[in-house]
């Protein structure tokens, strides 16, 4: 086997760093009983700014005898040398061919990355279909916000984990360097019998899917007595008690997230119905502001980077953000590192605290109200009013921007031309407003719009998308309308909208158009310079599939979805009503400070809302945890916002509906 | 006071470039806590140099870092803690403190030792004499940007002669390089006018380069060491 990537190859490629590892911080394990690649479906600098590898990075190898390396998507021009030379795509640690792991892990971020994972298997060595992997090949295992429809690629992975890993990929882990020190009893099939009793693994080879003659499914059954009929997520209860990297691999190039990510909760309670990752995610649970404190402390002495960057799915809802910046920015003032949010929420608070943490520097503010009119709002359930928008941008040009970017989506359930006009409108206002405060023109407003694309689990699984002659029409409409002065508009490529659709709704009967698109060279879909729209057209029309059926098509109201043996516990009902009151323009209140809004998560998971706002935070008061369970158990609910006071908590998690 | 430390660009990294090789080192600096001086301003910068800039893919055992300090620390503890925060492929092999004002590193290099292994075993010997005997060797660089602009050197004034030998299936070239206030040349282009000007073959782009040591020259063209090493490791 020819693993050696040459001098004069890395010389040839862009970026050769990608390929050659050594990273202060990475861990090189050269003996170890089980070894996992982590494999991240694009370039270098995409997954090395992935926090969940960073996360099961650390917490693998702090395992006795198992090793985590890292394995990325090789560029265009490296493929292309590798494949002349027959070389094997290898971890960047003790540079193992994918093939001689045990384990290979994909996270599934993003559809357009799905046939990088075909080409990563295939250059790695492994069997891409799982049907015809042998038994001396690693398993492949797929986890990641796809997960909960991963059926388009059903074909090539032999198991999935559902929801987040720290629990599950250890459990996982452990069951493998069991079977593997007992001689693999039962080969393959044996171990994937055994995997598929830890709670949250799937296997798809365990499922037969029905299909009516319309198409539809008409079921997804188990056709072993060791598959559950549905599998649901994995979720940490207390993040306060899992492992946080606090020595992460420090990159030597520049990578997309650059900086420390320290996630301060996990979930989202808001509830906006175009969201997936605000459903998956559920329910909200908080990081107690000391232990982020001290994680942040270890990470800078441990990566000497110059950033903080607090990520999470909405920041500014932090419960003690407010105190938490303040201490955080004296805490590292004289070491010289900033502290950073990846997104403001739409309110004068938000920039109170962009003022905090960018000091001077004036780049420009960037908010989502995400539809243009007040009614597209409401039917997203955004919950944001223009008010609120223009008090925010004001506080902004108050204390001196003068840019701001506006992120919007065209292409919504029951959108008419009028609401996608509204989005030009209101950057207007924006600038109206700059010019009401400053008594000046020459406010810089971008509109970025992206095109909406319908995902499973959110309220919207049920509604067509948009044509592409729909998407380039209203992408039309809003090019003439921002046609003013210091108004730039951005908008996405609708093609590449189209093919996410196809897979993010899609079906098992994907994976043949899959593999086709994938053998005739089709990868980096996610990148617009490689992304060749008619050759997926093509792809699928020679499977005998149509795009249209599921992209564009009204879903009934009682249909059989593919994806609804995978369950990250949100109630159908829940979404029915929810997708029911979008058409209706009626808002659902935030849930994190009390009124459950009956979506199913906690009670199901057994896992309430942590939220630590309903009392001022004060670190030196902050010395007893006492722990959540305690809490419950001792009816405290009173200082904790956490969700014990709803209906039928705690309890344990119920069955899909 | 400033710092300056003698580090390594091992084969495991050759190939970040020299910008990544210069982030990695104030990384590393601020990961082993050296007290540094940082530039006034809203944005400060940590005040650090590299003596030269290395081409991507090139090993070197010479590569000098130097340090502004806002407070004075013991050298040989600096260097040890600097040694823990970097990466695998950059190791610490000499230390010394100056004044801050003393001058850059990079004015005082004079010449730089190298030696390249090319996977490649044709006739050499009669080449190496020819070099070695020539009064000039010519050789025509091209400019990176503007494609018209050729400059013209001598080669023989930056490297006065050389030495190969011959293994099974590799030749290893080994020579010294003048670095003057205008610049220097690049080893690679030895190989190119080796092949030009002698017709050999010489596979370039598979040659593993490998800068051995960087040095001051006196008047009298006496090698000296760059640094008044405290500390040196093997
Ligand atoms: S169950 Fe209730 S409190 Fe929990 S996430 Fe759903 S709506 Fe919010």
């Amino acid at each position: 086997m020819n693993k050696e990537l040459t001098i004069d190859m890395l010389a040839a490629v862009k970026k050769p760093a990608r390929y050659t590892g050594g990273e202060f911080g990475s861990i090189y394990k050269e003996e170890a009983e089980v070894r996992i690649a982590l494999a991240f479906p694009d370039v270098y600098e995409v997954g090395m700014s992935y926090l969940g590898f960073k996360i099961l990075y650390h917490l693998v190898n702090k395992m006795d005898g198992i090793a985590a390396e890292r394995a990325y998507a090789p560029w265009i021009d490296m493929e292309q040398l590798m494949r002349e030379r027959n070389v094997t795509l290898t971890t960047l640690e003790t540079k193992k061919a994918l093939s001689e792991c045990d384990l290979v892990g994909f996270t599934l971020q993003y559809e357009l990355s799905y046939t990088n994972i075909l080409n990563m298997l295939d250059l790695g060595g492994v069997s891409v279909l799982a049907a015809e992997r042998g038994e001396e090949e690693p398993f492949v295992v797929v986890g990641g916000p796809c997960v909960f429809n991963p059926e388009p690629l059903a074909d090539i992975f032999d198991f999935a984990i559902l929801g987040e890993g720290e629990e599950a990929l250890p459990e996982v882990l452990s069951c493998y360097q069991g079977w593997k020190r007992e001689g693999r009893p039962g080969g393959r099939k044996g171990f994937l019998h055994r995997v598929v009793k830890i709670p949250g693994v799937y296997v798809p080879s365990f499922y037969d899917v029905s299909y009516n003659e319309d198409n539809t499914i008409q079921s997804v059954t188990p056709n072993t007595p060791d598959a559950p009929a549905t599998v649901t997520k994995r979720v940490v209860a207390d993040l306060n008690k899992v492992d946080f990297p606090t020595a992460p691999v420090v990159p030597f190039g520049e990578i997309v997230h650059d900086r420390i990510m320290l996630e301060m909760f996990r979930g989202c309670s808001r509830g906006c119905r175009f969201c997936h990752a605000g459903m998956v995610y559920r329910p909200v649970r908080e990081r107690r502001p000391e232990v982020l404190r001290e994680i942040a402390h270890k990470q800078v002495d441990n990566t000497g980077y110059e950033e903080i960057s607090l990520v999470s799915l909405s920041t500014a809802d932090y419960s003690c953000l407010g105190p938490f910046l303040d201490e955080m920015i004296a805490d590292f003032k004289d070491r010289k590192v900033s502290v950073s949010l990846p997104s403001l929420r739409i309110d004068a608070f938000s920039v109170d605290v962009a003022k905090k943490v960018q000091a001077v520097r004036k780049s420009g503010l960037t908010f989502a109200p995400e539809a243009g009119s007040q009614r597209m709002r409401d039917v997203i359930n955004k919950g944001v009013t223009e008010e609120d928008l223009l008090h925010a941008v004001s506080a902004a040009f108050e204390n001196g921007w003068k840019k701001v970017k506006l992120y919007f989506m065209i292409g919504l359930p029951g959108e008419t031309d009028e609401d996608v006009l509204a989005i030009a409108q209101l950057a207007r206002k924006v600038q109206w407003k700059f010019k009401e405060i400053t008594g000046k023109g020459g406010c810089q407003v971008t509109v970025s719009a992206s095109s909406f694309v319908p995902k499973p689990y959110t309220a919207f699984q049920w509604a067509p998308q948009d044509t592409l002659e729909e998407i380039h029409r209203k992408q039309g409409l809003l090019i003439e309308a921002t046609r003013l002065k210091n108004i730039t508009f951005q908008y996405h490529d609708g093609q590449t909208s189209i093919m996410e659709g196809v897979f993010a709704r899609g079906d098992r009967r994907l994976g043949k158009a899959l593999y086709l698109a994938w053998q005739r060279g089709q990868r980096f879909d996610g990148w617009a310079d490689v992304f060749d729209f008619d050759r997926w057209q093509q792809a699928l029309k020679d499977c005998g599939l149509d795009p249209d059926f599921y992209s564009h098509r009204q879903r009934g109201e009682g249909e059989v979805f593919p994806w609804e043996h995978l369950q990250p516990a949100v109630n159908r009902g829940f979404l029915a009503n929810e997708y029911k009151k979008a058409q209706k323009e009626i808002l659902t209140p935030d849930c994190r400070q009390g009124n459950c809004n009956g979506c199913g998560v906690c009670q199901r998971l057994g896992v309430p809302v942590m939220d630590w706002g309903n009392r001022s935070y004060d670190a030196s008061k902050e010395t007893n945890f006492v722990s959540l369970a305690e809490k419950m158990a001792g009816g405290d609910n009173c200082s904790y916002s956490i969700a014990t006071q709803r209906p039928g908590l705690p309890g344990k998690g119920g069955s899909a509906e | 006071m400033k710092l300056r430390f003698q580090i390594t660009k091992e084969k495991e990294i050759r190939f970040i470039s020299h910008l990544e090789y210069v982030r990695t080192i104030g990384r590393a600096i601020r990961r082993a806590k050296l007290p540094a001086a940082y530039s006034q301003g809203f944005n400060p910068h940590m005040k650090y140099s590299l003596a030269s800039a290395l081409g991507v893919g090139v090993v070197s055992y010479a590569e000098f870092v130097e340090l502004e300090l806002a407070e004075p620390v013991n050298p040989l503890a600096a260097a040890e803690a600097f040694m823990k925060a970097l990466p695998r492929g950059i190791r610490v092999l000499a230390v010394d403190a100056v004044e801050t004002n003393a001058p850059a590193l990079m004015s005082v290099a004079g010449g730089a030792e190298y030696r390249v292994t090319i996977p490649w075993t044709g006739d050499i010997a009669s080449a190496v004499d020819d070099f070695n005997r020539a009064e000039t060797v010519m050789f025509e660089k091209q400019a990176p940007k503007a494609k018209e602009k050729v400059k013209k050197i001598d080669v023989k004034f930056y490297i006065s002669d050389l030495s190969a030998i011959k293994r099974e299936n590799e030749t290893e070239l080994h020579f010294h390089c003048r670095i003057t206030h205008n610049g220097s040349m690049k080893a690679v282009d030895l190989l190119n006018t080796l092949n030009e000007q002698y017709g050999l073959q010489l596979p370039v782009e598979k040659a593993d380069i490998e800068r051995l040591d960087l040095y001051r020259v006196d008047e009298m063209g006496n090698r000296w060491p760059m640094l008044d090493s405290l500390f040196e490791q093997g």
